[in-house]
């Protein structure tokens, strides 16, 4: 079946290649031009994923979100201004799946539409797989287990959590807050300082180059990225 | 320049002060009086004990000079009252002590009374002289002395930029001088303000807070001591400008709340207006420099206006003229033709997008944004500049040496990211295609240094501080952008209390090398 996307935007030009790139992809879409309509359409058509623009005429995107996240899962992602790294952080702390800054290249908006899709598609059928590899790394979660080219890595506790999360939520930008909420619970949530730490030993166990980064990538001011898929691009 | 004319027009008048001194002396008869004549008496008193002990041996006529050492004695020390009451206390004396019949005023012989006269005469003659001279030093010491205070305020005011700086510098010399508490009032929009004061030491009630409107309205003295208002608790002077009312100087006088005295007044009228005329002065100089900065900050407006221009209309032309041609001759276009276009579209539309978002940082940097720090690993930053820049890299080869010890440093990591990625961006510029860029962190104890070196022409000699200017654009042809990545580089490496500089790489190209202090402290 053909995934069914809900466009909220309300700039002509922008939905109109959007409109292009999403029916190149076989995709089925529907159109809201407000937040409004855009809340009243994703209850009313039940997608399997919501484009958001945050700048919307008559209320703020992340009013939609705030919305939909009340009786909905589905993925969000949202599209936001360069520089707005307080929106994107407010949209992803609401519960939005993803963020592409404008302006953006059309290629990489598709990725994270089905990187979202496919992550949700997961959760539904509650199938996470438990063994997963990216790169050099093979985890298995059933045996605790990590691998870096076949050998064995000890990671500790806190940093087996904190891979865990970050595979959970496996491409698609997981907030500062967000991660010290599942690693280190609600209380520690403004210590990012350790979490950097933390990230930075977890780089420096399963990077090859910690400073260049290929699947722990940061977001500047957001939060961090795990791409599983970044080996394709490298061979 | 200007102090020292004003000081000769305002304080040259010799007359003034010699008043000024007059006054003093009269002044300071009235108030202390009652001790000075004591001391006449004293004196006198003495010159008799001595006569009476020199009667035996002397003629009477010469014991009168007894007394008019007494009388000269009594003139030196006292004042002119003082002395005269000495010199007919001398003259009664002498008759009663010294003429026969003793302890009578009668005489026996009628010459004596010559004598009397003669030496009422000389013992008056005498007091008015030292008095006169007693007088003249008095002035000469009042005259050094509000020399040396206007001088000494001309000099602290001279060097104050600002108006509110001159005002406190003004009200403290005064305090040292009246050795009484002063605030001086500048006005905003017209009024006398409660918030520009120098100090909070008067504590002043809303009647008073009237006065000292009225004053600076009336550019009349008013308060105590004075016809208007004299209940108030302090004295409230004008600060008139060669043109206009500049403020208003309030003096609590005397510890005791006695009112200042008239000499004083006199030399608080010179302080106000050698105030005001440089309060005056600096606000005029900081008019002219407002006026400068406004001039240069169009210039630099219109200058940026033409360059933006240029650089928003370049790309625009290309990717409207890729657009057209597209559409009306696309269908007789070759693929490999229409591909081209198509890639001038996106390529230019980047270009414009970078453009963009260099002119709003860049105003953003301007308006004193807010840096939000935290403590980073600066491999994390080196990371993501890295990769966002991984389009505009690919092909080269890009090592980047982040030491595994090096301390966090405290950034706002986005706007240092921006740094590293505007860095790498001018590498990929200016430096041959394919070429190696190396990014390097080292450590010092107060310091950490994070370079950026490519392998290309490098820049001229002499440009080293130019190239972050804003608009510059470094001398290499064929390289197209606004010069506006290096002059951001140097605002958030400077918001960050940081340095950044250029350097000649050995065997070519360029060096970048920012340094940020550990401790927050400017290097």
């Amino acid at each position: 079946m053909k995934p069914f996307v809900l466009m909220i935007e309300d700039d002509p030009q922008i939905r109109r290649f959007l409109r292009a790139a999403l029916a190149a992809e076989d995709y089925q879409f529907h159109e809201a031009f407000t937040a409004e309509e855009g809340i009243a359409q994703a209850a009313a058509r039940q997608p399997d994923l919501v484009l958001l623009d945050l700048g919307l005429p008559d209320r703020d995107g992340l009013e939609v979100i705030r919305g939909i996240r009340q009786w909905s899962q589905m993925p969000i992602v949202v599209l936001s201004a360069r520089g707005q790294e307080k929106d994107k952080i407010a949209a992803l702390d609401l519960g939005a799946d993803d963020y592409v800054a404008k302006p953006f290249a059309v290629g990489e908006l598709l990725a994270r539409i089905r990187a979202a899709l496919r992550r949700s598609a997961r959760l539904a059928t509650d199938g996470a797989d438990t063994v997963i590899r990216f790169g050099d790394v093979q985890a298995d979660f059933e045996k605790r287990s990590i691998t870096v080219r076949g050998e064995e890595v000890h990671l500790t506790p806190n940093e087996f959590k904190l891979l865990q999360v970050l595979i959970k939520h496996a491409g698609r930008v997981v907030t500062q807050r967000q991660l010290l909420n599942e690693v280190w619970g609600p209380q520690h949530t403004e210590q990012s300082q350790y979490l950097r730490v933390y990230v930075a030993q977890l780089r420096r166990k399963l990077e090859r180059d910690p400073a260049r980064p290929r699947h722990l990538q940061t977001e500047p001011g957001v939060g961090y990225r795990l791409s599983l898929d970044h080996t394709d691009a490298d061979s | 320049m200007a102090d020292t004319t004003e000081l000769q027009i305002r304080d040259g008048s010799p007359a003034d002060l010699a008043e000024a001194a007059e006054l003093k002396a009269t002044r300071s008869g009235s108030r202390a009086s009652w001790r000075e004549f004591a001391a006449a008496v004293i004196i006198v008193g003495f010159a008799t004990l001595i006569a009476l002990a020199l009667r035996p041996y002397l003629a009477a006529t010469n014991l009168a000079m007894v007394y008019l050492l007494g009388v000269v004695a009594v003139a030196t020390r006292c004042n002119r009252p003082a002395s005269v009451m000495a010199s007919f206390l001398s003259v009664a004396a002498f008759d009663f002590f010294c003429v026969p019949p003793y302890l009578t005023l009668q005489v026996s012989e009628y010459e004596y009374l010559i004598t009397f006269a003669g030496m009422l005469v000389v013992a008056l003659v005498i007091s008015a002289q030292t008095s006169r001279i007693r007088a003249q030093a008095a002035r000469a010491v009042e005259r050094e002395s509000r020399t040396q205070a206007l001088y000494r305020l001309s000099r602290r005011l001279s060097t104050k930029t600002r108006v509110f700086d001159t005002a406190l510098a003004a009200a403290e010399v005064a305090e040292e001088v009246f050795g009484a508490p002063v605030t001086i009032f500048l006005p905003e929009e017209g009024r006398i303000s409660f918030r520009k004061r120098t100090s909070d030491q008067l504590l002043i009630s809303t009647a008073e807070e009237k006065i000292a409107q009225q004053v600076f309205d009336r550019g009349r003295k008013a308060g105590k001591g004075m016809e208007n208002f004299p209940e108030a608790a302090a004295t409230y002077v004008p600060l008139k400008g060669a043109g206009r009312m500049v403020g208003v100087l309030a003096i609590l006088p005397g510890t005791h709340g006695q009112a200042l005295h008239d000499d004083q007044h006199h030399l608080l009228d010179l302080f106000a207006n050698q105030t005001a005329l440089a309060i005056e002065r600096t606000q005029s100089q900081n008019a002219a420099a407002d006026a400068r900065m406004q001039m240069e900050t169009e210039e630099m407006r219109s200058s940026l206006l033409s360059a933006v221009s240029h650089d928003l209309r370049t790309p625009l032309a290309s990717i409207t003229g890729a657009a057209s041609t597209l559409r009306s001759q696309g269908e007789k276009l070759e693929p490999a033709v229409r591909d081209e276009l198509l890639e001038s579209i996106s390529e230019e539309a980047l270009r414009l997008s970078r453009l963009v978002g260099n002119l709003l940082d860049m105003t953003r940097l301007e308006s004193g944004m807010e840096l939000r720090r935290d403590l980073y690993p600066l491999e994390e930053i080196v990371g993501a500049a890295l990769q966002r820049m991984e389009p505009q890299l690919a092909g080269r080869e890009v090592t980047a040496t982040v030491p595994e010890d090096l301390p966090l440093v405290n950034v706002d990591d986005v706007l240092l990211g921006q740094v590293l990625v505007n860095l790498l961006e001018n590498a990929a510029k200016y430096s041959p295609p394919g070429s190696a860029i190396e990014i390097a962190a080292t450590a010092t104890p107060a310091a950490v240094q994070l370079e950026v070196r490519d392998h290309g022409r490098g820049f001229a000699e002499g440009e080293e501080k130019r190239l972050f200017e804003k608009f510059y654009r470094g001398k290499s042809e064929g390289v197209r952008g606004a010069g506006l990545g290096l002059a951001i580089c140097r605002a958030i490496v400077m918001a960050h209390r940081g340095t950044i500089e250029a350097l000649h790489r050995d065997g070519g190209g360029a060096i970048f090398r920012i340094r940020l202090p550990l401790d927050g402290r400017p290097l």
